[in-house]
């Protein structure tokens, strides 16, 4: 049996799923996630993978644990991915609250743009870009899964994962705001938090006693309290201080600005570039979808400082170039992060976590290297049917980026409304919204209050002006710095100097150490 | 004759199911309120898909309510700090592992918890523990391991610190020293040694699928017992090592147990395990249910928690 034959395999296995009102169940789970996803990303203070968390236990009280449920719950978990991921650039643009930290860098420009009355135009492009990056993933998913996969992991090593993760570390805390020192100070206290009762000892470490820190600081209470909640605390602040200008932002004046096809050409070069970094950073295990925005975001802003003519806005002051390159990128890792997922049934980020975790409990599918096996089937000329399930899989996502072309258009253009809503009535809804995720989510009042507290922090951050950024970024990934870590110095019989004996993990650390005092020296120009 | 036989068969099995069902029902015992299982182990995982199927069906046939809620970390420590605090009425249970209650409290001192803490309900199902290698290694022996150790270090999975201990004795008795990896979970070992970051490494039952299909292979038992999917493989006892990573999931409530609470409980979840989809699962992952309860159960947590401090000086 050839590869075509389980490609019509896998595509006839959606299309052919038993119908519900005539439709395809699976198409209907795929449209059923995705009307959700939009709904959760675009609601200020809800993510996809929270939603996604929620999900998982439901949909599989429903459909159960045979092989039949498998494609309609991912489907269904896929749609949500999709999006939320076009979805989170709505409270991103209209309100200056990212709900993920890939969706951070949107507001830069997102935001200067709705505040210029130009909210639809801010939001079209968004979707454009958004758009266009995950299409792109998408393909490059489909023709290069099996083969790209089992490249990266043979070429990395766990020495060189740990330098690729310093790496990123260094990238984001140097380039992400104007300041070096606070970006890094920014990291430090990220990877402080991380470091809460974590490590293997069995006593938990940084508690200070008490045992309701024992299981670590939620990570939905980290990063909301920090992206969203301090946004909220200092957006309060700014109201009660200047009634003038709180009235001022009353209300984001949503005209109908048309996007036109000449200006949306323009921002091809910069959607294209975001896609293949997005992609790129996509298939490598555990970077995730920050970075990838991040990278997008300053490679356009070099090009565009270049490029644009004098009446342009800059970058930060609204440059629809600047959300265009954020969505794209950010976007296009959705897609190529599955490519760790079914090849080596590695997650690259929280929403890919979740896709294995469903197909962990439904069973019939382990992500792995068998998954693109042609002899995979019992007996001889047998489909294999992890691979005619990954095909599966494929046709869902390009359902779900018909549905993100099509319905997904019209609900951007929807919600602009929502930008109507004055400020001050609106922050205390997202307050509200934010808490009660954290609660429903963590099921205890420690969460709320740890929210509460970091909310503070990024109150504080913003205050003296440092990029709140990194420390999500740290928060996330410091967990897996120090597992990697320590299991490359294991691995490599304890040698203390894992980092510099492999020409590839030293080359990433030359690059960590060069892009801070790079980015030292440019900021003291 | 025969209608008289039948007759008295009939009215035999008549009054067994009567007994039976009087048992089910008569336990005399309610919950006063919902039932919290804290569930050890990190979402959507073997172990807690399991944990959650019982409780499903336990509450379809109880119609006692159940609140499943994650507690994880310090392999299973944490669950059971949190559950000794709880009242000892059967409103609390916890899923764990025997290693938690054993080794893991023994390790833990600061965390303050024995077997005393604790009421063993039951176990659920045995771990299937072997030591995995990818069939691409072209090892089919644990000789054949042994002798590329020799050639050059080899990287050992772990997925905890009593494994990590064995995982060094296992090397001593054959001259060899592994360098070993302790990650978090058997998904993470199995995640290693696919991807090539490790030699080989403890799977506890994860391993079956690829076994079946060929891309993996079970050189050894960690258990006292041969693995039931390759009954060919050495035990420990085989290689010259005198412990064992024999455990189980086990069901267990904060000490001073009511003993009516503790019979009804322990019968409602081996029921739960030896019927409906809660088993299906378990007789696929784990190779069926194994319900040790009572006294027995007592026996084996101390045993374990004993022979921790033996096995941490074995391996000093």
């Amino acid at each position: 049996m050839g590869i075509w034959d389980h490609v019509i395999a896998g595509v006839l296995a959606v299309f052919q799923s038993d119908p519900v009102l005539g439709v395809p169940l699976t198409i209907l789970m795929v449209l059923g996630g995705f009307l959700l996803g939009i709904t959760v990303g675009a609601t200020p203070g809800l993510a996809g993978p929270m939603a996604m968390a929620i999900s998982l236990p439901i949909l599989i009280s429903i459909f159960g644990f045979s092989n039949d449920a498998l494609l309609p719950v991912l489907g269904f978990l896929i749609g949500i991915m999709k999006g939320a991921t076009v979805g989170g650039a709505v409270p991103a643009i209209l309100f200056n609250t990212p709900g993920t930290p890939d969706a951070y860098m949107t507001t830069l420009d997102g935001y200067p743009l709705a505040q210029k009355g130009e909210a639809r135009k801010a939001l079209r492009v968004a979707h454009f870009a958004s758009a266009s990056g995950d299409t792109f993933s998408d393909i490059v998913l489909v023709v290069c899964a099996p083969f790209l996969a089992i490249m990266v992991e043979s070429y990395l090593d766990l020495p060189e994962k740990t330098a690729l993760l310093i790496l990123s570390l260094a990238f984001i805390a140097s380039v992400i705001g104007g300041s070096v020192g606070k970006g890094i100070i920014s990291m430090g206290l990220g990877l402080l938090a991380a470091m809460v009762a974590t490590g293997e000892d069995f006593y938990p470490r940084l508690t200070m006693g008490q045992p309701s820190l024992s299981e670590g600081i939620p990570i939905a209470a980290a990063i909301l309290g920090v992206l969203i909640l301090g946004e909220v605390f200092k957006a309060l602040e700014d109201i009660y201080l200047d009634d003038r200008s709180a009235k001022a932002q009353t209300g984001v004046n949503v005209q109908e600005s048309k996007v036109e096809f000449l200006e949306l050409r323009k921002l091809f070069p910069y959607i294209g570039r975001s896609a293949v970094i997005g992609t790129c950073i996509g298939a490598l295990p555990g970077i995730g979808s920050t970075l990838a925005a991040t990278l997008g975001y300053t490679t356009a802003k070099r090009r565009y400082a270049i490029k644009k003519s004098a009446s342009d806005p800059e970058f930060g002051e609204g440059a629809p170039e600047g959300i265009a390159a954020t969505e794209a990128a950010n976007s296009s890792v959705s897609g190529a992060n599955l490519i760790p997922v079914l090849s080596l049934g590695i997650p690259g980020n929280a929403a890919a976590v979740f896709l294995i975790l469903a197909m962990d409990s439904i069973g019939g599918f382990n992500p792995g290297p068998s998954v693109f096996r042609l002899d995979g089937g019992i007996g001889d000329g047998a489909l294999n049917p992890e691979m005619v399930m990954a095909f599966g899989l494929f046709t869902t996502m390009f359902v779900a980026n018909g549905f993100n072309w099509t319905i997904g258009g019209i609900f951007m253009r929807v919600v602009g409304v929502m930008a109507r809503i004055p400020k001050a009535r609106l922050l205390p809804i997202v307050l509200l919204l934010t808490l009660t995720a954290i609660y429903v989510q963590e099921t205890s009042m420690v969460a709320v209050w740890i929210t509460i507290f970091c909310g503070f922090l990024g109150y504080i951050m913003r205050r003296v002006g440092m990029s709140p950024l990194p420390f999500v970024i740290a928060f996330i990934l410091g967990g897996n710095l120090e597992a990697t870590a320590r299991q490359a110095f294991a691995a490599t019989g304890a040698d203390p100097f894992f980092l510099f004996n492999s020409p590839i993990a030293l080359v990433f650390i030359l690059l960590a150490i060069g892009v801070v005092i790079y980015s030292l020296r440019s900021t003291a120009r | 004759m025969t209608t008289f036989l039948k007759a008295t068969a009939a009215a035999a099995i008549l009054s067994i199911a009567s007994v039976t069902s009087a048992l089910a029902e008569g336990h005399g015992w309610k919950p006063e309120g919902p039932i919290k299982m804290m569930i050890a182990f990190a979402a959507g995982g073997g172990a807690d898909t399991h944990a959650r199927l019982i409780a499903e069906d336990l509450q379809a046939a109880t119609g006692w309510e159940i609140v499943p809620e994650q507690v994880t970390g310090k392999g299973g420590v944490n669950a059971l700090v949190a559950l000794k605090e709880m009242p000892a009425d059967g409103t609390a249970i916890a899923m764990v592992v025997t290693e938690s209650i054993g080794y893991n409290a023994a390790a833990a001192k600061g965390a303050g918890i024995s077997p005393s803490d604790f009421t063993g309900l039951t176990t659920t199902a045995g771990f299937q523990m072997g030591v995995v290698a990818k069939a691409e290694k072209g090892w089919t022996s644990f000789e054949d391991m042994i002798a590329a150790a020799k050639e050059g270090e080899l990287r050992f999975g772990t997925m905890s610190p009593k494994l990590s201990d064995l995982a060094y004795l296992l090397g001593e008795a054959h001259g060899v020293e592994f360098n070993i990896v302790q990650v978090r979970g058997g998904k993470a070992v199995m995640n290693g040694v696919q991807a090539g970051d490790m030699d080989l490494g403890f799977m506890a039952g994860i391993q079956g699928k690829g076994v079946a299909s060929g891309d993996l292979v079970n050189l050894a038992s960690a258990l006292s017992e041969p693995l039931k999917q390759t009954p060919d493989a050495p035990t420990f006892a085989d290689l010259g090592v005198s412990f064992n990573a024999d455990g189980y999931f086990v069901f267990v409530a904060p000490a001073g147990m009511d003993p009516a609470a503790r019979e009804a409980l322990t019968a409602a979840i081996v029921e739960s395990t030896n019927s409906g989809k809660a088993n299906g699962m378990i007789t696929k992952a784990f190779g069926g249910p194994v319900n040790i309860q009572g006294a027995e159960l007592d026996a084996l947590f101390q045993s374990d928690f004993e022979a921790a401090g033996a096995l941490m000086e074995a391996a000093q």
